[in-house]
């Protein structure tokens, strides 16, 4: 495979490379990740007296997919361009790709005055990810895995009832507010407000057997709808914060 | 090391989560995936340093750049422990590191666990949050969190190969279609929180609130670290009001 021009084109050798190396190492790990992320649902479902019936399996996953199911395919896409192909087998499997990799793999390149998009600016990102994950996953362990599950145990019983009791309204009204906040975009925060009121307001109370399905019919009705309403003048900028 | 296999003895109809959300063999799978990824960022560190020379980019620049990633990350990095442990009395610690911490991103996958919740007439967190309704949960969870990884691995090769993406093809879709779909998410998952008792919907509000008004300032003073621990902030504000209008009740 080796080329005679090898010696004048070293740099882009070597970064061929280098990407061959890190899609085929980042595949592979990543397709490890996947497993083991797997197999511990499918044990729970199996072999721990449960009685999960597969049906209740697929009625959860069809509307988990009827909500999230775009994202799955849009953000690989959205991404890409930014993180370059092996950046991305990285931050796919770490996580909180906006708010900490992505910073970290720009505060790396500019602190030894790289460009984004260069040879050395990949590299830089790379190794920015690298150092990312490794503090990421040592305050993980330290601090959830180790220091968390003992705090928890500590707490009292009923606190931790109250805390179990109320954590989602608790965190969903931030989330909303941070997600309107980051996407900057009037009409569709309108139009997807106006319809969850429908839809709990109106539609569930008139019939419950919907609510199976209602946060999938909400989003999908909001995508429909912020296409049809869409300002059509108005350049649409993607704001990923 | 030999892991425990033992079969966990699970309840159905049980609501302490925490016997069967840390059981061994979940313990297992969750540094199991701690592991992967520490094997993949030494993997790529060494592919790094193999083709660095070649660029003109000397020994000492990778490990400033490294350094300088690791040092980025202690803020954000520390603001997701926080809000984390807020969750593992919901999910106990192995769902929590796998899910939270790492592939997922908190609002994705709570949002996965409380629609399978609904989905088998139960409520996350309540009082029918059963074995049985947190080991579906975590497999939605678990399966919507496959389907983002299985879409990278399927589609990073394609980008790769084909210049044009369906990014440039067509912007105006692209942008439009997950934003609706991320508001239209949220907004249904908060919302349907406001009927379920009158300190639901306060909660709603002061978390909002709290979020509001984080933003708020780290917008006005200039503070990024503000921005990353609004969420940890606004959910201990909430919890802490939770906590008392609930003993008050």
């Amino acid at each position: 495979m080796s080329t005679p021009t090898i010696n004048l084109t070293s740099a882009d050798a070597s970064m061929a490379r280098f990407e061959k190396q890190t899609t085929r190492y980042g595949s592979l790990t990543m397709t490890a990740g996947l497993i083991f992320s797997l197999i511990g649902p499918i044990y729970l479902v199996f072999f721990s007296g449960l009685q999960i019936a597969p049906s209740m399996i697929w009625v959860a996953f069809l509307a988990v997919a009827a909500t999230f199911g775009v994202l799955w395919i849009v953000e690989p896409v959205t991404y890409f361009p930014i993180l370059g192909s092996a950046a991305m087998y990285q931050a796919f499997m770490i996580g909180n790709i906006s708010n900490k990799l992505l910073p970290a793999a720009i505060v790396a390149q500019s602190s030894i005055g790289a460009k984004p998009g260069t040879k050395r600016g990949d590299l830089a990102a790379v190794m920015a990810i690298c150092g990312a994950a490794t503090v990421h996953l040592t305050s993980l362990l330290l601090f959830v895995g180790v220091l968390g599950t003992w705090l928890v145990s500590q707490v009292p019983a009923e606190v931790i009832d109250v805390a179990r009791l109320y954590i989602l309204p608790s965190l969903m009204g931030a989330v909303l507010v941070q997600s309107i906040v980051a996407m900057k975009s009037l009409r569709p925060t309108i139009i997807a407000i106006v319809l969850a009121l429908l839809m709990n307001f109106v539609v569930l109370p008139a019939a419950p057997a919907v609510a199976m399905f209602a946060t999938a019919l909400v989003v999908i009705a909001s995508i429909l709808v912020s296409w049809v309403l869409r300002d059509r003048k108005a350049l649409v900028a993607t704001t990923e914060d | 090391m030999q892991p425990q296999l033992i079969l966990a003895a699970g309840d159905p109809s049980s609501t302490n989560i925490w016997a069967i959300a840390n059981t061994p063999f979940l313990w297992f799978c969750a540094l199991g995936v701690f592991a992967v990824i520490f094997i993949q960022t030494i993997l790529y560190s060494r592919a790094a340093k193999v083709a660095a020379p070649h660029v003109n980019m000397p020994a000492r620049e990778l490990k400033e750049s490294f350094r300088a990633g690791a040092v980025a990350s202690i803020g954000p990095s520390l603001a997701v422990v926080f809000v984390a442990i807020a969750l593992l009395a919901l999910f106990g610690t192995p769902a929590v590191l796998v899910r939270i911490g790492l592939i997922g991103s908190v609002s994705a996958e709570t949002g996965s666990a409380n629609i399978a919740a609904v989905s088998m007439g139960a409520t996350l967190g309540g009082v029918d949050y059963t074995q049985q309704v947190f080991a579906v949960a975590l497999v939605a969870m678990s399966l919507s969190g496959a389907m983002w990884m299985l879409s990278t691995l399927i589609l990073t090769p394609i980008m790769k190969k084909g210049g044009k993406s369906l990014a440039k093809r067509n912007p105006a879709v692209m942008a439009l279609i997950p934003t609706a779909a991320l508001l239209g998410a949220f907004s249904a998952l908060t919302i349907a929180e406001l009927p379920k008792s009158s300190i639901h919907m306060i909660l709603v509000a002061v978390s909002a609130a709290s979020m509001g008004l984080c933003l708020l300032l780290a917008k006005v003073l200039h503070a990024k670290w503000l921005k990353e621990w609004a969420l940890g902030i606004s959910i201990a504000i909430a919890i802490t009001a939770g906590y008392f209008l609930h003993t008050a009740a």
